[in-house]
């Protein structure tokens, strides 16, 4: 093993432009003996340090592994292009933060994967630790290179570039991978990947073969060996109060994008938005109990340090003790100087009491998502929330003395039309208007926020295209005009990111070459303006067969296979389309805490599962 | 109560900017549970600031931060503290200072600097320095570029007794700064910047200089402790 930490502290270090993201020695981070480990990984987020360290995935997967005496787990994350120009040009592999070792070297190299525009950084990061960026070039002394994250749940453009996936929750399947290879030690590549494939949420997917008409068109994804399941399931912590949570958290030098203590409220989401990927993907809802919670908070306080605490959960206002929570949080950590936030509220939750609670040391600005601009299309996305919900909403947060307010729309939903877009003005017109009825003077500073759709695999939106690229800027210049209002900011999001974003995330494994191509062609931290470049990925595209805006604005038909069909997300392919066949009628659905609907989530808890939701699920 | 604390930034800590230190100390002041006081207005902020910013990537032994509690800490708390802080930022000292002394950012007036001597002819070097009327330099600063005579701010250059390091008594603070990087630019010598090391703080007492672990501090006034070390500075 070369020491490389010496040299990089020496003699690279001094030379970078921020050299806290690369120091490894961050309060609460954790450096053990590789000698003395059975099971080494490197976490890696492919993005840059402030972007990876603002992640809580990556903080649990770090506290789980470590907390085992004889595992360790370190970070990584891209490197700065200052970095790497220097590790390009001096030969050095890409090494994990806490003790500069090449990733080569470590047992697992596991990739969060949050989203699309991140795929070609994998391929990167890969490319700079030296290890062979496809799985099957791989020898047993290579690391076993795996994906998690959201975007796990269609992993199959990616499928040559990892050696195994798990998919859903990893925080009782990764160990469990872990205590399996340490059990087996000196197994093959094959061998171990044919011992862990038994593992739930575990997808091998060399070991499942893509089957194609002769024009291309997809078929099926079938399993090579009999004793393989022909539909992988997900993971899935039952009981997500007893599941482990770090309190440790790492804390930065440098500010990162979230600086601060996250406290996970629970997982999951009932609301049933149908554009939304990730309430379908982390049903059903799981809770942590209040008190868990308080507990855990006052340990994050003491370990950390933080000025600020997020609770965090997809719909916080829907945690069952919020209230209880928000006051007596908001009091506590009042007498330590640490203010609490909540970044998703939905607007029918809104009181100003909890507000109170959550800003009693700052008063940062207030966020809303009503995503549409007419009750209309608001049904037909089935948000469920109505224009006085918002209007009610604003009005107390102005009347309490909040100033800033944000609003997050998108664009390019099914079924939109121009008259959509004219009320998503009308909307914004009368929360300026609320400002002033509220006895205010002036007016208030609102930014309105459009993104672009994209269509995501395991949502009732699955079968859709995006728009195509002409009507996205139509749109985005009609909405521009419409909201050229005083006080008024409008950002908007770009549409060629959003065009591969779409792309990516409903391709199959035709879109292996492409990836590979783009990383070929320099393609890295698509995500950021200034390295992202469409003219490349197009180029990936053509070159390959394939056009890049087609396969964004692709339709599939209710019967055609879906190339992640073989990945069990829990919820029936016969509810996603029930949902979506409502959605062009304009006909909602109700949260499904009043009652089940059947969505298939329940089957695929254990027998044993806590009291959630589900478990009380009486299916059709 | 209001304390001041001396201590070092060293190892891989040099690297952290001023911004940096500042929430790494208040995120350790957390973590130690000590009682720090807050500023009053519509974002309080904890009453903590350091004497002199330290340039990115240079070390230092002498590091000042002036902290104010809402109630009486003890040496025990100060444990609590070193403990709470990681490696490379060490206490040093500290001291209880009046609750109404001026802030000690508003009573630096120099910095004492070292860094290893190069082979080659300093004296030559520096003998020009002397004769030479005026030493202008380029800085930059928020408006832009500037030439500064950095002249009347070089108080002292001199090798230490075996001549191994070059030691640099430099204005600092409000009245007019010499930087330690634009001196060793006028010294055409192989220096090894990086071996660059800031070994104290000194204040206005009187007429001389002392460092702040051994001013006396009465009510708001600051004098000179004739039992310690000072500088003298010429007229």
């Amino acid at each position: 093993m070369t020491d490389y930490r010496q040299y990089f502290l020496e003699k690279i270090l001094p030379r970078l432009e921020k050299p806290t993201r690369y120091l490894g020695n961050e309060v609460n981070a954790i450096s053990k003996d590789h000698g003395k480990c059975t099971q080494r990984v490197a976490l890696a987020f492919p993005d840059l340090y402030e972007v990876g360290m603002s992640h809580l995935g990556l903080k649990i997967l770090y506290y789980i592994i470590n907390k085992e005496e004889r595992w360790l787990a370190e970070r990584v994350f891209m490197p700065g292009a200052d970095l790497e120009d220097i590790l390009l040009r001096e030969k050095i592999p890409l090494c994990s933060l806490e003790t500069t070792t090449p990733l080569g070297e470590f047992d697992l190299l596991g990739f969060t994967l949050q989203y699309e525009l991140s795929y070609a950084t994998v391929l990167q990061m890969l490319k700079l630790s030296g290890i062979p960026v496809d799985a099957a070039a791989r020898g047993d002394a290579d690391p076993l290179v795996v994906g998690g994250g959201p975007c796990a749940f269609n992993p199959e453009p990616l499928a040559d570039f990892f050696d195994f996936f798990i998919i859903g929750d990893a925080e009782e399947a990764l160990p469990e991978v872990l205590r399996m290879l340490e059990r087996h030690p000196g197994l093959s590549r094959r061998e171990k990947l044919q011992k862990i494939q038994a593992v739930r949420g575990v997808y091998v997917p060399s070991f499942y073969k893509e089957i194609r008409d002769e024009d291309g068109t997809y078929r099926k994804t079938v399993p090579l060996l009999p004793s393989l399941p022909a539909r992988v399931k997900r993971a899935l912590v039952a009981d997500l109060d007893k599941a482990p949570y770090p309190t440790d958290f790492i804390v930065p030098y440098g500010s990162i994008i979230h600086d601060r203590m996250v406290l996970e409220l629970f997982r999951g989401c009932t609301r049933g938005c149908r554009f939304c990927q990730a309430g379908i993907i982390y049903r059903p809802v799981r809770e942590r109990k209040k008190e868990t919670l308080l507990a855990l908070a006052r340990k994050m306080v003491r370990s950390t340090g933080y000025e600020e605490m997020a609770l965090s959960s997809l719909s916080s206002g829907d945690y069952s003790a919020i209230d209880e929570l928000a006051a007596e949080l908001g009091r506590e950590l009042a007498k330590e100087g640490v203010s609490l936030s909540l970044p998703s509220l939905r607007l029918d939750s809104f009181s100003e009491e909890m507000t109170r609670d959550l800003q009693r040391v700052r008063k940062s600005g207030l966020t809303f998502a009503p995503e549409a601009g007419t009750q209309r299309l608001r049904d037909v996305i089935n948000k469920n929330i109505r224009e006085e919900d918002l209007l009610q909403a604003v009005g107390k947060a102005f009347a309490a003395g909040w100033t800033r307010v944000k609003l997050y729309f998108m664009i390019g939903l099914p079924t939109e039309t121009d008259e959509d877009l004219a009320a998503i003005a009308r909307l914004v017109r009368r929360v300026v208007a609320v400002y002033r009825e509220a006895g205010n003077r002036g007016r208030p500073q609102a930014t309105v926020s459009a993104s672009v759709f994209v269509p995501k695999a395991h949502t009732p939106f699955q079968w859709v295209g995006q728009i195509s690229r002409q009507e996205m800027l139509r749109r985005q210049e009609l909405l521009r005009r419409a909201l050229r209002i005083p006080g008024v900011q409008f950002q908007w999001h770009d549409a060629d990111a959003s065009i591969l974003e779409a792309a990516l995330a409903r391709g199959g494994r035709e879109l292996i070459p492409v990836i590979r191509q783009a990383a070929d062609l320099g393609c890295k931290l698509d995500g950021w303006d200034e390295y992202f470049d469409i003219a490349r990925w197009q180029r990936a595209f053509s070159e390959n067969g394939l056009n890049l805006f087609a396969c964004a604005e692709k339709r599939f038909r209710p019967e055609d296979p879906l190339p992640w069909d073989h990945l069990d997300a829990g919820v029936t392919k016969k509810y996603l389309l029930r949902e979506f066949r409502r959605a062009l009628k304009g006909e909602t659905t109700p949260d499904c805490r009043e009652g089940c609907l059947g969505c298939g989530m329940a089957l695929l808890l254990p027998d044993d599962a806590g009291k959630g939701v589900c478990t009380v699920a009486d299916l059709d | 109560m209001r304390i001041w604390i001396k201590f070092s930034k060293d190892g891989l800590l040099r690297f952290l900017s001023h911004l940096d230190l500042l929430r790494l100390w208040q995120r350790a002041l957390r973590r130690a549970g000590l009682p720090v006081a807050y500023s009053r207005g519509f974002n309080p902020h904890p009453r903590l600031s350091f004497a002199s910013a330290l340039p990115v990537g240079i070390a230092s032994r002498a590091e000042y931060a002036d902290l104010e509690f809402r109630e009486e800490i003890s040496a025990g708390d100060i444990e609590r503290l070193k403990s709470a802080l990681p490696s490379g930022i060490d206490i040093v000292r500290w001291r209880r200072v009046p609750a109404r002394a001026p802030s000690l950012m508003s009573l630096v007036r120099a910095c004492l600097w070292t860094v290893p001597l190069p082979a080659g002819d300093l004296n030559r070097h520096l003998e020009r320095l002397q004769l030479s009327d005026e030493l202008p330099v380029r800085r930059k600063t928020k408006k832009g570029e500037k030439i500064i005579d950095i002249k009347p701010h070089i108080y002292s250059l001199e090798a230490d007794g075996k001549g191994k390091r070059l030691e640099m008594l430099l204005a600092c603070g409000s009245e007019g700064s010499a930087k330690p990087v634009e001196v060793l630019a006028l010294l055409p010598l192989q220096w090894d910047t990086a071996g660059l090391l800031r070994t104290e703080i000194l204040l206005a007492a009187g007429d001389c200089l002392q460092a702040p672990m051994h001013v006396l501090l009465k009510e708001k006034e600051v004098s000179l402790n004739a039992e310690e070390d000072y500088y003298q500075l010429r007229k």
